[in-house]
């Protein structure tokens, strides 16, 4: 699984290579890319927490949109309630996502398989309703989380084209580079071994010390962290959330994604993000090609990126993957 | 009022009872939770509906519908299922590997069936009225296709019940799930048997889709909260078992309504799922599921 491994420090510096390489990229791209980018970059936090959960601790969430929308919802609120500046309103949906992600991971530790992915179906199906119930969520209308324009000093840096996209592309690309280097630090802790011991055999573990359930918990928690921050970012791209910017299907889009990645593959997330963001592009322009239908513009994608799925279990169950790589015991 | 609830209650609680009893059906012969369910008996009513508009006869489409899913069902683990158990063995995909293809079935399903028929709602009609029965000058929300939801409920829960109790077949079903190596030896055919399985599902869920659609109407997407709220009642009762299906069904059913009726339809599916963890925190197995020794 880990074939090549960095050094901690060589690490870091490729992720900060990476980073400085995509934003000066951005400079070159238009306002589509540049949006397209930052929702790349939310889906590759949003995959990554399921990788954690399903590849490395064993657990399953069909839930991970509603725990993104108590980020978004978090955030928002923080927002527009307290004026917080949108930093600390990021963080502070993270909080309650994390909060809100160790409930549920309490209870989750008791369940398997099935009873786990239905109990976070029905958590999906009903959460959104929650915002109808209390006035200070906003109802349908949503709550407003619009962080205007990119701060003077940066424009003045980068010139006046530095558009409100590109700050967003520059704020998602950088959260998801740090999200995905802690996480790729913590897998290679004590912390990620204990939870792929645990999830390989969780008898066996147990008998080596390792307190399996509370690694449950731990991973359900960290991973419910990663999902509202994805869930926050989002509702920044959006410039607001409602009940209905988090339906079932975003859920299921994240573990699509972290299917295609490669569920025991942190790297492939960003396969995945990009998968997940291009369907929709590709096949909006093969809709284009054969005369525009409202029957296939609205049902292709869906039907790409299933088929897509059902091939990848069938036939790849390792993820996409250019380089095969081979395949070491974990452990 | 409250028996208008109440009778309301019953009548959804039948359609999530014949959901529940799909997804049972399903797992007691694969250990699979089949989220493409909803898709299967979506599909069936859509192939019912089109027997429907060119008939003029719901009494012809209705079992062309319930026939339709069966067919589905069992097409649906011959080629699909088989072919996904033998492979996907190892990893850390082996796990989820039953939901996510499942899940990218259902998928598939709906976009094609929005692909063929698009997605705007269709009317697909029943002869029975939908409007409520009248006593004197108070009419009840109860309508006549509701009767014949829980009539037609009731009878094919009844014939599944009679077939497992009282058959050769029924015993060959339940043998083949509870030890699968063991009922092979004894001579059941233990993949044909599954097949039935799949197929008895699938028209458990097709007689559900078929019956509730005249009530309102049918989109790809039309039957995707009846399957989650036919999982929740699934889950509650224990997927081993069909009782626990039809029970976990009509609680949810009756509980659903009630809280439709006193507190608001927005939250119903909220407390839904306050309710499937609170009884998985005490039962994980669900009410009237079996305890699983523990094995190494």
């Amino acid at each position: 699984m880990h074939s090549r491994r960095l050094s901690p420090r060589n690490r870091a510096l490729l992720f900060l290579l990476i980073g400085v390489a995509l934003l000066l990229a951005s400079g070159f791209t238009g306002e589509l890319r540049n949006y397209q980018g930052a929702q790349v970059a939310i889906y590759l936090i949003a995959i990554s927490s399921i990788i954690l959960l399903t590849g490395y601790s064993g657990q399953i969430s069909l839930g991970h949109g509603a725990i993104m929308a108590i980020g978004g919802y978090g955030a928002a609120l923080s927002f527009t309630l307290w004026n917080f500046p949108f930093e600390i309103a990021l963080l502070f949906g993270v909080l309650v996502g994390t909060l809100g992600g160790f409930v549920l991971g309490v209870a989750a530790a008791r369940l398997s398989g099935p009873y786990l992915a239905g109990t976070t179906l029905a958590l999906a199906v009903g959460l959104p309703s929650i915002a109808d119930q209390f006035h200070v969520l906003g109802g349908e209308q949503g709550l407003n989380f619009d962080i205007g324009d990119p701060p003077h000093w940066l424009v003045r840096l980068e010139g006046s084209d530095f558009t409100q996209y590109k700050w967003f592309f520059w704020i998602s690309t950088v959260v998801a580079l740090i999200a995905l280097w802690a996480i790729t630090n913590l897998l290679h802790s004590s912390y990620g071994r204990n939870w792929r011991a645990g999830r390989n055999n969780a008898v066996a573990a147990g008998l080596a010390g390792i307190n399996v359930a509370r690694g449950k918990v731990l991973a359900f928690t960290v991973s419910s962290a990663l999902a509202s921050l994805a869930g926050a970012l989002f509702a920044l791209l959006l410039g607001l959330v409602t009940p209905t910017a988090f339906p079932l299907s975003l859920s299921f889009a994240i573990v699509t994604g972290a299917v295609l990645a490669g569920v025991g593959n942190l790297a492939g997330s960003i396969v995945g993000g990009v998968v997940l963001v291009a369907i929709p592009e590709i096949s909006g322009a093969l809709t284009t090609h054969f005369g525009d239908s409202q029957k296939v513009s609205a049902n292709l994608p869906g039907f790409v990126m299933s088929a897509l799925l059902i091939l990848v279990v069938l036939f790849m169950p390792n993820g996409l993957r250019i380089r095969r790589f081979k395949s070491k015991k974990t452990l | 009022m409250f028996i208008d609830t109440l009778l309301i209650g019953i009548s959804s609680g039948a359609i999530y009872s014949l959901m529940a009893l799909a997804l049972v059906l399903v797992w007691r012969s694969t250990r699979v939770v089949n989220f493409a369910q909803s898709g299967q008996a979506v599909l069936s009513t859509y192939i019912g509906y089109e027997i429907g508009v060119s008939t003029h006869n719901y009494w012809i489409s209705l079992p062309l519908a319930i026939l339709a899913g069966a067919i589905l069902g069992s097409l649906i683990d011959l080629l699909f299922m088989r072919l996904l158990i033998g492979r996907a063995k190892a990893g850390p995909i082996a796990e989820i590997a039953p939901v996510i293809a499942t899940l990218g079935l259902l998928g598939l399903i709906q976009s094609l069936i929005g692909l063929i028929w698009g997605n705007a709602f269709l009317h697909y009609a029943s002869p029975l009225s939908g409007k409520g029965f009248t006593f004197g000058s108070h009419t009840i929300p109860f309508s006549p296709q509701n009767l014949f939801i829980v009539v037609a409920s009731a009878a094919v829960l009844a014939i599944f019940g009679a077939i497992f109790k009282y058959t050769d077949l029924g015993l060959a079903l339940r043998a083949a799930s509870f030890q699968p190596e063991i009922a092979q030896l004894a001579g059941v055919r233990v993949s044909r048997v599954r097949n039935i399985g799949w197929a008895f599902a699938g028209s458990a869920g097709a007689v559900a889709g078929a019956v509730i659609t005249p009530t309102s109407t049918l989109s790809p997407n039309s039957l995707d909260l009846l399957f989650v709220s036919g999982f929740i009642a699934a889950v509650i009762g224990g997927l081993d078992s069909l009782v626990g299906a039809v029970i976990g069904g009509m609680v949810l059913g009756v509980g659903f309504s009630f809280i439709l009726q006193y507190i608001g339809g927005s939250v119903t599916f909220l407390v839904g799922f306050i309710i499937l963890m609170v009884v998985l925190l005490i039962r994980p197995r669900g009410i009237f599921g079996h305890k699983v020794s523990r094995r190494a």
